[in-house]
């Protein structure tokens, strides 16, 4: 193991009885580096996340944070991480402010200027009831909770569910200025677009294993992307069948489905012989990727 | 860390005003009913007198003095079941309440430890018994001289603490399974079954000599013999009362310490 690694699972495994949580994770997160977690729902994020804190315990397989036990030197460890969990409540009687107030003082104190400011750049009102918040403004204050006190590890579980598209804008910059300042950041997401966003690299959970590690140009250069192509005229699916990016067409008269891997460059240069009447590219699903995975069998260093 | 043992003392505040004043208004009533009663005390004692014994031995004594009356009426009836009520369903909730509200994770993600955050959930619950217990000395002191019911305030002093030692029990067993389990209803259905069966082995062991021998296990053995309205306290009722709670205490922590936490 590396003694300098913020995170460090060997062969993590967890199971609930007998019902799988995860098996075998082995990964690291080295200093300042922005940890993608990504996968289905169910796919074990949750429960990796969990036993960093020592909210849940390995059934076998070991995890350090900051080179240490979570179990042993829990206070140590959780003093140091920012956390964000998939689905939380809050005490809904208190007011925004007696909240973070509160969790300021569990952890010992926290520059009051720093909750402002970020109650303030989230546009949430933490003078109001929490029972009278919205989703998205709850989602906020837990946002708040774990930025405030400039923690060397952001763990965050789904954290811009029910946030609006502007204020996710402003989660990442938060992610990044962390960054900048040197901390750790493992985002679990089933959102590819947010992870491609802000992570250095991304690691793929599905039904509790891990099925890749890889740096986040390397996953989408690998990710394979679906054009519709319309033609103005029925064009032989030959045409782009040959090129090297190109895994396979589908012709319907002047209608191309192609699947492509990597740059959309060749296709679009082939593409632009002909005349075009309309074009579409799909995102690469989730599920798209990992099919992709699967097939070429593993992992990427 | 202080700062738990605030944030569990506040979220009893609510609680503690509630039920300190219907702790205060139910020992004004029975202080109020008193003159009634004793007029009528004859009648009622020949009442008393034909109940069985296992049902005399719960309610205590004699209706036609104060100290009897009180001990009916106040400390093994309704002034009871309120103390026992808030101590149950304040025990079961603590830990409990939390995890089932998803706000456990989050509290527990702070440098704060589990056992901590047991004891001082267990320190708060303990600090609003003691409360409840002074109003029920205070109420009866001040309105049981209105009203002729004069019981020494040595006698109050003791019944009350041994109230509170009773209530803080209970309030540590239902804490030690809702915080094993995580689920409050499990809690209160454990602990609230525990109280009533503690209290029919009691009351029935003075006709049934087979329970005789398991009786020392019913906290309430512990509580009302002697009758502490009557009586001094004896140490010994107050280490046996003192060694269930701690004893729930303890298993509370342990198993918490040992267990995964719900999401």
């Amino acid at each position: 193991m590396s003694d300098t690694s913020v995170v460090d699972a060997e062969l993590l495994t967890k199971y609930y009885g007998r019902t799988r949580g995860i098996e075998e994770l082995s990964f690291r997160l080295e200093p300042g580096e922005v940890f993608g977690f990504l996968g289905p729902n169910g796919a074990g994020k949750s429960t990796t996340i969990r036993t960093m804190l020592d909210l849940i315990r390995p059934t076998s397989g070991r995890i350090r944070v900051f080179g240490l036990d979570p179990r042993a030197d829990g206070p140590a460890v959780r003093a140091r991480i920012g956390y964000v969990p998939g689905e939380f409540g809050l005490y809904e009687r208190l007011t925004g402010r007696e909240y973070l107030d509160t969790y300021a003082s569990l952890r010992g104190g926290v520059d009051r200027g720093a909750i402002d400011e970020l109650t303030d750049r989230l546009q949430v009102d933490p003078e109001r009831r929490i029972r009278e918040l919205s989703r998205g403004n709850k989602q906020k204050i837990g946002l708040v909770q774990a930025f405030m006190h400039r923690p060397d590890l952001l763990v965050l579980d789904e954290p811009t569910s029910g946030l609006d598209p502007l204020v996710q804008q402003t989660f990442f910059r938060l992610i990044e200025e962390s960054r900048d300042r040197g901390a750790t950041v493992f985002l679990c997401s089933h959102v590819l677009p947010e992870v491609e966003r802000v992570c250095d690299r991304v690691a793929i959970i599905r039904a509790g294993r891990l099925v890749a590690v890889s740096d986040i140009g390397a996953l989408k250069a690998a990710a394979v992307r679906r054009i519709e192509l319309h033609l103005d005229r029925p064009v032989p699916p030959s045409a782009f069948s040959s090129l090297a990016s190109v895994v396979s067409v589908e012709g319907h008269g002047d209608v191309l489905l192609i699947t492509v891997r990597g740059p959309l460059d060749e296709v679009i240069k082939e593409a632009a012989r002909h005349t075009v009447v309309n074009l579409t590219s799909h995102e690469p699903s989730l599920e798209e990727i990992f099919l992709d995975i699967y097939r070429d069998g593993g992992s990427t260093a | 860390m202080k700062a738990v043992l605030v944030r569990s003392l506040r979220e009893l505040e609510r609680a503690a005003i509630g039920w300190s004043v219907a702790v205060a208004g139910v020992a004004l009533m029975y202080a109020a009913f008193y003159p009634s009663v004793r007029d009528s005390a004859a009648n009622l004692q020949t009442y008393f007198d034909n109940l069985p014994d296992s049902i005399k031995s719960v309610i205590g004594g004699n209706y036609a003095t104060p100290a009897g009356y009180l001990r009916s009426e106040l400390f093994s009836s309704l002034g009871l079941i309120l103390f026992l009520v808030f101590a149950i369903g304040a025990g079961s909730r603590a830990i409990a309440g939390e995890e089932e509200h998803r706000t456990l994770d989050l509290l527990l993600s702070t440098p704060v430890r589990r056992r901590t955050l047991v004891t001082d959930k267990a320190l708060a619950i303990t600090g609003v018994t003691l409360l409840l217990g002074t109003v029920v000395f205070v109420a009866t002191t001040i309105a049981g001289p209105l009203f002729d019911l004069t019981v020494p305030a040595s006698r109050l002093v003791g019944a009350s603490l041994m109230l509170v030692l009773l209530t803080i029990a209970f309030g540590a067993i239902a804490l030690a399974i809702g915080t094993a389990t995580g689920r409050r209803t499990v809690g209160n259905a454990v602990a609230g079954g525990i109280a009533v069966v503690a209290l029919i082995v009691n009351a029935l062991a003075v006709s049934v000599p087979a329970l005789a021998p398991v009786k020392p296990l019913s906290p309430f053995r512990w509580y009302l013999e002697p009758d502490p309205l009557v009586s001094p306290v004896r140490p010994v009722n107050v280490v046996v009362l003192l060694a269930i709670a701690l004893a729930a205490y303890a298993l509370a922590v342990v198993t918490f310490e040992r267990r995964d936490l719900s999401a």
